[in-house]
């Protein structure tokens, strides 16, 4: 219970405070004449639509929506996404508000036990409170699914659970956005998108020996990337990133996948774009456009690691 | 004896493949151009509409040209060559028939853009735009290897 207690007071810290209204970002999809579901379902389009929760891979375009068992391919191992569907048994139908921003802003599950960092939470950390508890009730508005949630398939210690309070020591630390009064609103907007909901760092940025993002590249890619891709360097690069996309490029392929030399995109990047950025309102599209473009320009060429098939 | 010449033929074999790929590599050069093409259309289609050029008639000039390079795919990739600096895989030969059907849906796909043009309503050029990619991306997924296997990366 004082556990319990010590966590909320935690959250409400990071989150500043249940009670308190969050100013929203500037955008009429936002607004609180929307229905809060039809705003949640905004806010999971931000986040990608989520579609680590769906396994497309695995089953095809039918795989149940949201209902996990995802096999996610990490430096670590494989590891299993979950069912976020509202079943009450194999989901996360029965969880509270609090559990729910818990889960997503400190890693933890409802019975207190620590999430692996594939889980993006150190980038949800950022969201607004309004935004998650919006979230929530899009998720629970949304078909149950019965399906038992798999056991990671990694090598010990990376599948003690236990370890991950090490790895949130040396590698979380839950920051709340803080809009720039310096930047405009577009800027702002941009970086909340990207640094939370969009969790863009949690692929595009290479991590450190413990798994940690590595901040002094921000954004400069990853060979490492989510089932093995190359998660190119999205800063303003003109070599090693996308220095030669325009904002307007940015936005265009946010919408379309379609990149400036006119080649379509593949991999998990194609799955976030349909299910998620493509679905955004353009103003979003935009501001992601307008932050990515201000980032400074890190030379860090990503190349594939040999293969170990040859 | 027999091992021996199974020895020689190894031999043989090892310094022919590299003879081969020589030869393949004009086939490879034919397939990678044709692709550039629908590739450099599908980028001017983009300029014209993410910045709002005022070239409606050019796009369906454009997706007609794409029409028309959707009909030399299976030409572009008659010669079954998977090895030396290429990201087809070997699949395309495999599921022919599927891979038939990946280039009639890009051919389709432009036809839908080319009308839309031709109608000028910019909604529908919009969607039909974004059907054409997801053409793309239906043969490109099965057929063609990604990045972090594509020979550009190594």
């Amino acid at each position: 219970m004082r556990r319990g207690l010590a966590a909320l007071g935690a959250v409400l810290a990071w989150t500043g405070g249940a009670g308190a209204v969050e100013p929203l970002p500037p955008d009429a999809a936002r607004s609180q004449a929307v229905p809060r579901t039809a705003r949640g379902e905004a806010v999971l389009r931000e986040a990608g639509g989520c579609t680590c929760h769906t396994d497309y891979p695995g089953e095809g375009a039918g795989a149940p929506v949201l209902a996990g068992g995802r096999a996610l391919e990490t430096p670590f191992g494989f590891f299993y996404s979950t069912n976020i569907t509202p079943d009450r048994e194999t989901g996360i139908g029965a969880w509270s508000d609090e559990d729910f921003v818990r889960a997503m802003t400190e890693g933890l599950s409802p019975d207190g036990t620590h999430y692996f960092p594939v889980f993006p939470y150190p980038a949800f950390a950022g969201m607004t409170r309004q935004d998650l508890l919006d979230l929530k009730a899009h998720l629970f508005s949304l078909p149950a699914v019965r399906r038992q949630n798999r056991p990671p398939d990694a090598p010990p210690p990376f599948r003690w659970r236990f370890t991950v309070l090490g790895w949130k020591l040396l590698n979380f630390e839950p920051k709340r956005f803080e809009p720039d009064p310096e930047r405009d609103d577009a800027w702002n907007r941009g970086a909340y998108l990207v640094n939370g909901a969009a969790h863009c760092g949690e692929c595009h940025t290479p991590r450190t020996l413990t798994g940690g993002l590595d901040r002094s590249r921000w954004l400069a890619g990853s060979a490492e990337g989510p089932e093995g891709e190359l998660a190119p360097n999205i800063t303003p690069d003109r070599r090693t990133g996308i220095g030669d996309w325009s904002a307007v490029d940015v936005a265009w392929y946010l919408e379309t996948g379609i990149k400036p030399d006119g080649d379509d995109t593949q991999g998990l990047m194609a799955e976030v774009i349909e299910h998620g950025f493509a679905r955004l309102p353009a103003a979003d599209r935009e501001a992601i456009a307008t932050y990515l473009r201000s980032l400074p320009p890190i030379e860090n060429e990503v190349k594939a690691p040999e293969r170990k098939d040859g | 004896m027999v091992r021996t010449t199974l020895a020689g033929v190894v031999a043989l074999a090892l310094f022919a493949i590299p003879a081969l790929a020589a030869e393949d590599q004009v086939y490879i050069d034919y397939r990678q151009k044709v692709m550039s093409g629908v590739g450099a259309d599908m980028g001017a289609i983009s300029d014209i509409l993410k910045h709002g050029l005022p070239y409606t008639d050019a796009i369906a000039i454009h997706a007609n040209r794409l029409e028309d390079a959707a009909s030399l795919i299976p030409t572009a990739f008659r010669q079954n060559v998977t090895a030396g600096p290429t990201d087809a895989k070997p699949e395309i030969w495999q599921k022919a028939d599927e891979f038939k059907k990946a280039g009639d849906a890009l051919a389709a796909a432009a036809d839908e853009l080319e009308d839309a043009a031709d109608d000028g309503d910019p909604a529908a050029i919009q969607a039909a735009f974004k059907e054409l990619g997801k053409a793309c991306g239906g043969c490109h997924k099965p057929f063609r290897k990604p990045k972090e296997e594509s020979y550009k990366k190594q």
